[in-house]
């Protein structure tokens, strides 16, 4: 059950009743903000994490494919919410830039001033092209059904591609010791971190291939299939979080 | 109101007096957490040295030493097919430029032999001024730290004298403190500038209270205008389009680019050192005495060199049993890689070639406690393994062999 109003009774909010609510506005966006930095970060450290802190970790096969998989998650529950009941298309987008501002806090103070390492070492990825368009196609065509095939593949498929511009100058090779490195690989030797060692990295491993050396649009498509599945999963998850049963009257 | 005041202003006392105490900084590496039998018997390090102990901010030292993988390999930790030697560091206050086993350069990975031998070097440059507590160590793939011996570096200078350029293959030098950092934040800067506007074109407006009792009624029409519809279409098409075009400008940019590396290194054992067959020692019998801290190994050596030799130091995990009879010095004074002179020897005459005798060592030591080493009585498999080294006096050669037993406890 929730506050259904006859459209004959509706009567927009007036004087000081239109204060009030602007006032509830700002005071509900800067909780949710905090919320998600923190929830969402947190989800996302504990679950993408060496990924998205190390750059020779952002392999070419595993971290366009775990990144955004993980990424859709809160972006499609906040989206079920703030879309469900309040027609506003900016959740993925609220989401991801939430995140980004946890993680940037989080890469300057607890990684560069607290732990020494260079900041250009632990970039992170962005998400926020996808989650545009991922906003702008559930307003556009209000179902969650295309937004969930078309906007979780095209939130898969356009991760890479927007970090390519980031990180792509860090994948020009080195000759040292004999042998030849990344500029990513030659920061994970240099600079040295105690609890990883260079085994643990999953640079390419399993059973999923290149096709003819191309190992990323393999990824991406998988991915993008994963996150088509994700997201609905996770909207649903928003939409439990998001009832109004108890909303009679406003 | 008055009991909770008292109870606030005890608890700000409280905190005050704590906030007065001295706390010490904790220095460890957890390097005793392990267990026992796994820094027994894994990677048995000796001959650790490093080029300097006092250097400055962007001078070079490096560390180098020798070790062991035990042939006695404990069955439950996973044989040393990926392993890394390392630096335990609070956090890069040095960077690591080069790393050497058995003299070959290396950078990933490597699969060890038990059994093997190697000899290692690894070259450092100080990063930032500081006193710190530093170990090299190997990182068992899922198996732990296995650490080598600790030390303190004292690195003076200013943080700003570090410097670390590099060429790449195409002969541009590169600023590893700061290359592509300006471009991450630009891109990020930008993105997010336009995640910002998005943002800020809808919550300009009212939002929750208001839009969701016009949803209530039905106004669904009125919530989203012909502008936003504009904007969303622009989005759709212009996003994915400014993303192709950005990672294919880039993409020639970096022509040559490549994928990350992650190839594991294969670096052949050194010719044996360690049971090396000249002289060979079988370890008969191993048997632990609690009250009184010692280890009793019986031994039997097997001289077949061609000269006397006597049996100088008994090693395992950092800790040494030196023979006082023989006066070998430590490895390396004042740090924590203990130096005992508590082996004793029931039979300390020298062992003439041709010569096979059984001795009866008793390593004893409080160390055996303060290194947890005893609690391998308690592990689930009670071996001990380390190095026995005997002296040739004459020609001042050294042999070492494994020493490897099930351990018997005597409590009293």
């Amino acid at each position: 059950m929730s506050a259904h109003i006859p459209i004959s009774t509706f009567k927009p909010y007036r004087g000081e009743k239109t204060r009030l609510v602007r006032a509830y506005d700002y005071l509900i966006l800067v909780l949710a903000l905090f919320l998600f930095i923190g929830s969402f970060h947190l989800h996302f450290a504990l679950t993408v994490g060496d990924w998205d802190f190390w750059v020779d970790w952002k392999d070419r096969q595993w971290w366009p494919l775990v990144t955004p998989l993980i990424g859709i998650t809160f972006p499609a529950a906040v989206q079920a919410v703030l879309w469900d009941k309040f027609r506003l298309p900016l959740g993925a987008t609220l989401c991801v830039a939430a995140l980004l501002l946890g993680t940037w806090v989080t890469r300057v103070f607890a990684y560069h001033y607290w732990n020494y390492f260079p900041i250009n070492m632990v970039l992170p990825a962005t998400m926020l092209p996808g989650a545009l368009v991922l906003d702008a196609l559930l307003m556009l065509t209000n179902s969650l059904t295309i937004t969930s095939i078309f906007g979780g593949a095209a939130f898969a498929l356009l991760f890479y591609p927007t970090n390519w511009p980031i990180f792509g100058m860090f994948h020009q090779p080195v000759e040292y010791a004999n042998s030849q490195l990344t500029v990513a690989d030659l920061f994970g030797f240099q600079y040295i971190r105690t609890g990883m060692p260079e085994y643990l990295r999953i640079i390419e491993r399993g059973t999923l291939r290149t096709y003819g050396q191309y190992a990323t649009p393999l990824s991406a498509f998988c991915s993008a299939l994963l996150c088509s599945l994700m997201y609905p999963l996770w909207w649903h998850i928003g939409k439990w979080f998001a009832s109004t049963r108890y909303l009679t009257k406003i | 109101m008055k009991a909770t005041f008292k109870l606030w202003l005890l608890a700000l006392i409280g905190l005050t007096v704590l906030s007065a105490l001295e706390m010490p900084v904790a220095q460890a590496h957890g390097e005793k957490a392990l267990e026992p039998f796994i820094r027994m018997r894994t990677i048995q390090w000796y001959d650790v040295q490093w080029s300097t102990q006092k250097f400055n901010v962007d001078d070079e030292v490096s560390v180098s030493g020798k070790f062991h993988v035990a042939e006695d390999w404990p069955i439950s930790v996973p044989k040393p097919e990926a392993s890394f030697l390392n630096i335990s560091t609070p956090g890069p206050v040095l960077i690591r430029t080069e790393r050497y086993l058995n003299g070959k350069p290396w950078v990933n990975s490597v699969a060890l032999q038990p059994g093997g031998d190697y000899e290692f070097k690894v070259v450092l440059k100080g990063r930032l001024p500081g006193r710190y507590h530093i170990h090299p160590f190997f990182n068992l793939k899922d198996a732990g730290q296995v650490m080598g011996p600790g030390a303190w570096l004292e690195i003076g200078g200013q943080a700003s004298d570090f410097s670390n350029t590099i060429k790449t293959i195409s002969g541009e030098a590169i600023d590893m403190e700061s290359f592509g950092l300006s471009n991450g934040i630009f891109w990020h800067l930008f993105w997010g500038l336009l995640a910002a506007a998005w943002l800020i074109w809808w919550v300009r407006r009212p939002l929750f209270i208001s839009r969701y009792r016009m949803l209530e009624a039905g106004l669904e029409h009125e919530l989203v205008t012909k502008n936003d519809k504009l904007i969303a279409k622009l989005i759709l098409v212009g996003v994915p389009v400014l993303v192709l075009v950005l990672n294919e400008m880039t993409a020639n940019r970096h022509p040559d680019a490549i994928p990350l590396q992650a190839g594991l290194d294969q670096i052949l054992p050194l010719p044996a050192q360690v049971n090396a067959g000249t002289v060979n020692v079988d370890t008969l019998k191993a048997e632990y005495n609690v009250a009184q801290r010692s280890m009793v190994l019986q031994v039997k050596v097997d001289n077949r060199s061609q000269s006397r030799v006597r049996i100088g130091e008994f090693s395992t995990s950092n800790v040494h049993f030196l023979n006082p009879a023989l006066s070998l010095s430590g490895v390396m004074t004042d740090d924590d890689d203990i130096t005992s002179q508590g082996l004793s020897i029931d039979d300390d005459k020298p062992i003439e070639p041709g010569e096979q005798r059984v001795v009866t060592l008793i390593a004893r030591d409080a160390a055996w406690e303060s290194e947890k080493l005893d609690g391998l009585i308690r592990d689930a498999d009670s071996r001990i393994g380390g190095l026995l080294f005997l002296y040739d006096e004459l020609l001042g050669q050294r042999y070492i062999s494994s020493i490897s037993a099930a351990v018997i406890p005597k409590f009293s």
